[in-house]
């Protein structure tokens, strides 16, 4: 069997749109997840069991389904009802799955910072919610960027589930692409160097940032 | 303690403290003076932590009162919103410094001494910076005021703890076993930052194992056991001749274990 390249470099332009397309998803739902999952994290461990309860269980759901089926539900499921764009379900379903994720780990991470922490800050005067704000919750971030980033990094490969639901991201337009060239080796070989390569930026990322917070935990 | 017109800094009436069933604080009566110094010192479990704790609020008093310069600090009478306003307030007011520092690791030295007055007096931030070189200065850590707590060692952290203390501009200062988490040629260094507020005539609580340094700074020195004061008195009087045998034997063998 002959390789045969020349059909990527003739579909580069739509691939590199899918490419875009995946980081632009990448970016949206690394945001919504790593504030979302801060927030529930937060409401989850210093509110009533009225409120901290239903997230409690929109977690476990989050954890325990597929993120494919999660998907389906959002888009064919409640497509019945509303008609929601394939992009917008695609941002929220993959937000809501690592916001998931992410709480779980901020749970633990706001946990782990000592009592003697929010105990200096209530002496030097700062209520309860500020002493979250400027105390407990940049030490609990700065102690989750190592697990953070490696759900970040998970997840960009998880954007490729959103071809299930013919988002235009890297996987859909490769395929797109092979079904016209028939050449399917090529693609998906340029496909994965694509990813490696983007994987190998967010590990560069990822050391640069866990060598400047090392020393603030 | 001498008397004056003024109300004394700190007060306390009748305070009495219990976890579960045990009883911790059995009753204490407690009169500071402004400017004046007091050690506390006692066997562990005797609940002279538990004491400064409660000044501060960090351990909710059960009976009694606790006056800071004429104002209550434990206020049954408020709940929720109304009693955080009010402690927060009062807390602004007092200096608290903890045996294992407590520093804020994701700040550095200068951010976690400038931290409070900015985020609570709302201190212009060249105001700040100001204010804590001065601090950081008088604690002899200018040099560190851009390194991060986990650079530094346990005597220049506890160092770093009382000038963020002091960034308050605090009516008293409490001493909870300030030196206990320190290497033994590392305590010198704080003491002396100790006694040069001393001088300053800062009103002060000292819970601490330095019989020495206690004897030396203090103007009144207290000993506690089983959750009452057991006895006290003035240092000389106190560490030389203790009318209490309670007193007595801890002051042996704490002495002798010091010797």
């Amino acid at each position: 069997m002959e390789f045969d390249f020349s059909p990527v470099i003739e579909y580069l332009p739509t691939l590199l749109q899918g490419v875009g397309v995946t980081l632009l998803i990448g970016l949206a739902v690394a945001v919504m997840s790593v504030i979302g999952g801060q927030i529930v994290a937060v409401i989850s461990l210093y509110t009533r069991k009225v409120v901290n309860w239903p997230l409690r269980f929109f977690i476990w759901l989050f954890m325990t389904t597929p993120l494919l089926l999660q998907l389906y539900f959002l888009y064919f499921g409640l497509g019945e009802l509303i008609l929601i764009p394939a992009i917008v379900v695609g941002i929220l379903g993959l937000g809501f799955h690592y916001m998931a994720y992410n709480a779980d780990i901020f749970i633990a991470t706001i946990r782990s910072v000592s009592s003697g922490q929010y105990e200096a800050s209530r002496s030097l005067g700062f209520g309860h919610l500020n002493t979250l704000f400027y105390v407990i919750l940049p030490q609990a971030f700065y102690r989750a960027l190592p697990q953070l980033s490696n759900n970040m990094i998970i997840m960009v490969k998880d954007i490729s589930v959103l071809s299930a639901i013919g988002i235009g991201e890297m996987v859909y337009v490769s395929q797109y692409a092979i079904s016209v060239t028939f050449r399917p080796f090529e693609f998906y070989i340029t496909i994965a160097v694509i990813y490696y390569l983007i994987n190998l930026m967010m590990e560069a990322g990822q050391t640069r940032i866990e060598r400047r917070a090392a020393y603030r935990r | 303690m001498t008397q004056s017109t003024e109300p004394p800094m700190v007060e306390l009436k009748g305070v009495k403290k219990r976890f579960g069933d045990l009883e911790v604080l059995k009753g204490i009566d407690l009169r500071v003076d402004r400017g004046k110094i007091i050690s506390i010192i006692g066997p562990s479990g005797s609940g002279k932590s538990t004491l400064l704790r409660s000044i501060n609020n960090l351990e909710v008093i059960d009976e009694g009162s606790i006056l800071l310069d004429g104002v209550q600090v434990n206020r049954p009478d408020l709940k929720g919103l109304a009693f955080e306003r009010h402690i927060n307030h009062i807390r602004q007011n007092m200096g608290m410094v903890f045996q294992h520092f407590n520093l804020f690791p994701h700040l550095s030295t200068l951010e976690n001494v400038t931290l409070a007055p900015r985020k609570l007096k709302g201190m212009k931030a060249s105001n700040a910076r100001e204010l804590g070189m001065e601090l950081l200065e008088r604690v002899g850590l200018a040099d560190k005021a851009q390194s991060y707590p986990s650079s530094l060692s346990g005597g220049q952290k506890q160092r770093v703890a009382i000038a963020r203390a002091l960034a308050m501009q605090p009516k008293v200062m409490l001493f909870d076993e300030a030196t206990s988490a320190l290497d033994p040629e590392l305590v010198e260094e704080v003491n002396r930052v100790m006694k040069g507020l001393a001088e300053e005539h800062m009103t002060m609580l000292i819970v601490t194992h330095e019989m020495a340094f206690a004897r030396d700074v203090s103007d009144w020195a207290m000993f506690m056991d089983g959750g009452v004061v057991v006895e006290a008195n003035t240092p000389d009087h106190l560490f030389s001749h203790p009318d209490q045998e309670r007193t007595q034997h801890f002051l042996r063998k704490h002495l002798g274990a010091q010797a």
